[in-house]
């Protein structure tokens, strides 16, 4: 016979307020098979523990529900609670009497009867529970870093200086993201590139690091320590082993006349090119979209240039499998078009920019070298506004969200215009300045204080041209909304930041989830934020929400933390909620008939076949098999499975079924 | 008739199959299946509209494969199930032989890809009876419809024909006889017969092969086929993907496309 001991938590007022927790022990003392009932203010606490220990000896329980708040939030406390009793941590259960029950219900007589059923239903569950034994699996102590950008390259670093493997992936020719485009950073004015070259150096020179470049994820499968993934490096169509990055080629293709990625399009490059002259590696491609042997079938000019003769018409993506135990999501983001705007244009006025292009242009080794000219014709513009929350905060464009970032630059590329341009003036039309870190209001203040900018808190409704000036046109709402125009040279607009392109195919490849903007979701907003709800996948960067530099490399040190962590292990423990595909006596051998239809709808790749053979060794049957290290406990193939051949431990056929039937009777 | 004959004497005379699955005439106007195993027995062979059982249904038995390797006398739908077995692995390449039957022809097949051919060259549409009632079904309102079945389906007192017709249902333990717990219960009461059905229908969802034996079986005539029917043409229109066309196929409702539709997510 079944000896239960139930505890109700009050969980101070969170479910004593609204629940009659003395009357749902009284009640459940009723139950057959329940040996012991008491309710308790906080069953978590250290007092509560011990009532816990206590009634397991002197009672001689049998199993144990603790009724109380999210079994996510304290099941491993009880379960331990019950080991270090002697009682098998799967003999413990927890009913959910605060997310399901108290905070969704006011306080009412019903609301305690829903208590007192949900504790029932786990009364009877834990009667047929069984005692479970922790998996072990083996941890492969190597990270997989998806993105080159300083959040990737600080977690890269990290991790190997740890001393473990580390394998990074960047979509484009070079590492070095964003923050290679960017001219100063704030607040302290130093240069962008200075500070970030010498860490993308580092990563190519770590002996722990193997970095791929030109390369995308796959495919990722497994769990966490032993992921297995797949890696397509694209075709360069070059040898990299012989190129020696004399940059030859580069000078020589006839193809010149593509606008440049890295210089947001203002700048051009040829079609053998390197993104910019401290790209790591410091390696060309071959766009195969414009270059004319490609796209014509003749030049082959960079081939015969080409010293070493390093060039490689021919090559093909190239598919590279590794094995990992943790993979870092560094994959960044992006920023809002000047198109994205009908009322500033469309993006047909070609001095209406962003502000990842007025970067280009402060830039020293931007298109204009770091004058400050105008992309329309080249003049020094003498009047610049910039508009700050383009697009970001903006409900009516589908982006709510504060974009973060914006404020900080903004005043930045103000005080960097006025430091080129000593006459000019600059605007800026902002919503609310937003400058909370570290020297980041001093910072604006100085904008405002000592480099004279113009704050205007208002927005600008329209922008249009006029005798070859931008006319803007807003409205200053701290002088009651009165009527602004400004003739303008140049408009640089802080256009909202947004997910990466492909973040959505990526997240799926990844199993984690992501939000309505496609940035990907962290496993807690405060207590959890670098990991996500997959296992041994972890965050850095703006690939979650909009971030600064220090905020991302700070995330990605506490990414590479959390892996070093990991990898401290050299076994994984691993709960035991797995499937299991039955035995039976022969001739049948199991009812499973092996038509592995399950073996498709399981997500982890975790059923394989398994041959069942005689005496003599000849096949009679096979059947499917659940491969406990993969498996993930979800339950899909329990659900799919026609002869219910298969039943998940600790959420059995039996279990499950006897809860519903205490809930109807 | 003749070329049905002459060929299932030549396949046991050259030793490509043991048995020859067919048709032959029973009593009282049906059909019942026959085993024949010598070449002297092939003139009881027969083949008309009358011919409704899925033959298919015998080949994972074990006191049938006892008897060697059998061919198959196949009109369409078996030809369906034959490759609808196979890619549920009940089956495997060279375990039978199929005399695939079409427009008084014979034609005798025993590779997997042969079948797939003559199955892709064949229209697979539905019986225009039976297409015909699934649209006078369509039509009903949803109450209509709820009656509808409730109706015909309260009828029903369990006797499993229909499970025993199914080329589909080969398990060795139905979802029925678990009774640790018993999901569905066993008596015939209007309940546990939806259940039954409901279950039925779903465990069919994207390998039925349309071929209508279990609505044949039905002692009762009740036309259960229609429910399998349905699902399996929604699953056609909804996902591309047909019951017994080709070995090597995605299971509609275990396999996940990213461009599967979801418009079912309200």
């Amino acid at each position: 016979m079944a000896r239960i001991g139930v505890f109700v938590c009050h969980c101070g007022e969170n479910i004593g307020a609204t629940v009659d927790c003395a009357r749902v022990a009284e009640a459940c003392r009723k139950i057959p098979g329940v040996a012991h009932s008491v309710d308790y203010k906080y069953m978590c606490s250290d007092p509560g523990q011990t009532l816990i220990r206590e009634a397991i000896a002197q009672n001689k329980l049998t199993g144990v529900v603790v009724a109380a708040c999210s079994p996510r939030m304290h099941e491993p406390t009880f379960r331990r609670v019950c080991s270090e009793s002697g009682l098998n941590p799967y003999l413990c259960e927890m009913a959910n009497l605060r997310e399901h029950c108290s905070w969704v219900h006011e306080k009412s007589d019903v609301t305690t009867d829903k208590a007192i059923d949900l504790v029932a239903m786990l009364v009877e569950k834990v009667k047929r529970n069984k005692p479970l034994h922790p998996i072990k699996v083996p941890v492969t102590k190597t990270a997989l870093v998806l993105g080159g950008g300083i959040s990737g390259i600080q977690a890269a670093l990290d991790i190997a200086n740890a001393g473990h493997k580390v394998i990074l992936v960047e979509r484009d020719p070079s590492i070095g993201g964003h923050m290679s485009q960017l001219s100063e950073t704030f607040p302290t004015l130093d240069c962008s590139q200075c500070i970030l070259t010498p860490r993308m150096v580092e990563v190519a020179q770590h002996p722990n690091i193997t970095l791929y470049t030109y390369s995308e994820l796959e495919s990722l499968d497994g769990f966490i320590g032993n992921f297995k993934t797949r890696i397509r490096k694209k075709a360069r169509s070059l040898d990299e082993k012989l190129c020696t990055g004399c940059g030859l080629c580069t000078t020589k293709c006839p193809n010149k006349k593509i606008p440049s990625e890295f210089n947001t399009g203002l700048g051009m490059r040829t079609a053998i090119y390197v993104p910019f002259p401290q790209a790591v590696p410091n390696k060309p491609v071959i766009d195969r979209e414009h270059c004319t042997y490609y796209t014509k079938g003749r030049c082959r000019v960079c081939e015969k240039v080409c010293p070493t003769q390093a060039i490689r018409f021919d090559q093909e993506d190239q598919i590279v499998e590794h094995e990992v135990g943790a993979v870092v999501v560094a994959t960044g983001f992006t920023v809002k078009e000047t198109d994205f705007f009908p009322e500033y244009g469309y993006g047909k006025y070609k001095d209406v920019i962003n502000g990842l292009q007025f970067e280009r242009i402060l830039s020293a080794s931007g298109p204009t070298l770091g004058e400050v000219k105008r992309p329309s014709d080249g003049r020094v513009p003498e009047t610049v506004v910039f508009i700050a929350c383009a697009g970001s905060r903006d409900p009516a464009k589908g982006i709510e969200y504060c974009s973060k970032i914006c404020c900080m630059y903004t005043a930045k590329h103000a005080m960097l215009y006025k430091h080129k341009v000593h006459h000019g003036q600059a605007y800026v039309f902002y919503m609310d300045i937003r400058a909370a870190g570290k020297m980041y209001d001093e910072f604006t203040r100085r904008a405002i204080e000592e480099d004279h900018v113009q704050y205007i808190r208002g927005r600008v409704s329209r922008i249009y041209e006029r005798n070859g000036k931008l006319i803007v046109q807003g409205a200053d709402t701290l002088l009651n909304a009165m009527p602004v125009e400004i003739e303008a040279d140049l408009v640089v607009l802080a256009t909202a930041g947004v997910a990466n392109e492909g973040a959505e195919a990526l997240a799926q490849k990844l199993h984690v989830s992501y939000d309505s903007h496609k940035f990907f979701v962290e496993a807690h907003p405060k207590l959890r934020p670098v990991e996500t709800n997959t296992a041994g996948v972890f965050l850095a960067g703006a690939c979650q929400s909009p971030k600064d530099i220090p905020e991302s490399v700070g995330q990605a040190s506490g990414t590479a933390a959390k892996v070093a962590a990991l990898f401290s292990m050299d076994e994984l423990t691993r709960e035991p909620v797995v499937a299991v595909v039955n035995r039976t006596a022969p001739p049948l051998y199991s009812t499973c008939v092996g038509c592995f239809l399950c073996q498709s709808a399981c997500p982890y790749q975790a059923i394989e076949r398994e041959e069942i053979k005689n005496r003599n060794g000849q096949v009679v049957k096979t059947i499917a098999k659940v491969n406990p290290g993969l498996c993930q406990g979800c339950g899909t193939c329990v659900a799919f499975c026609r002869s219910k051949s298969i039943d998940l431990q600790g959420y059995t056929h039996e279990q499950v079924y006897a809860e519903v039937m205490e809930l109807l009777s | 008739m003749e070329a049905l004959q002459k060929s299932a004497r030549e396949a046991l005379e050259n030793h490509k199959a043991k048995v020859i699955i067919g048709y032959s005439e029973g009593s009282g106007g049906r059909m019942r299946p026959i085993f024949v195993q010598s070449p002297a027995e092939a003139e009881k062979l027969t083949w008309n509209d009358r011919c409704t059982q899925n033959l298919a249904v015998y080949i994972a038995k074990p006191e049938v494969q006892k008897l060697g390797k059998p061919a198959l006398v196949a009109p369409l739908p078996v030809l369906r199930a034959v490759l609808q077995l196979a890619s549920e692995n009940q089956i495997k390449e060279g375990d039978l032989l199929v005399l695939a039957l079409s427009d008084g022809r014979v034609t005798e097949l025993s590779q997997f890809s042969e079948m797939e051919e003559f199955v892709a060259k064949t229209p697979t549409h539905l019986a225009s009876k039976d297409q015909e009632a699934i649209e006078r079904l369509e039509k009903m309102t949803p109450q209509e419809r709820w009656q509808y079945w409730q109706s015909e389906l309260t009828r029903c007192f369990k006797c499993y024909a229909c499970r025993a017709a199914c080329p589909m249902c080969y398990c060795s333990r139905c979802t029925v006889e678990c009774n640790q717990p018993q999901w569905i219960p066993v008596p015939a009461h209007p309940l546990g017969n939806w259940e039954w059905h409901l279950m039925r229908a779903m465990h069919l969802a994207g390998r039925c092969v349309s071929c209508g034996a279990c609505g044949d079986a039905c002692p009762l005539d009740i036309p259960i086929h229609l429910l399998t029917m349905k699902v399996e043409a929604d699953i056609h229109r909804e996902f591309g993907s047909q019951a017994g066309m080709k070995v090597q196929s995605e299971h509609a409702l275990s396999s996940f496309k990213v461009q599967d539709k979801e418009n079912f997510i309200i």
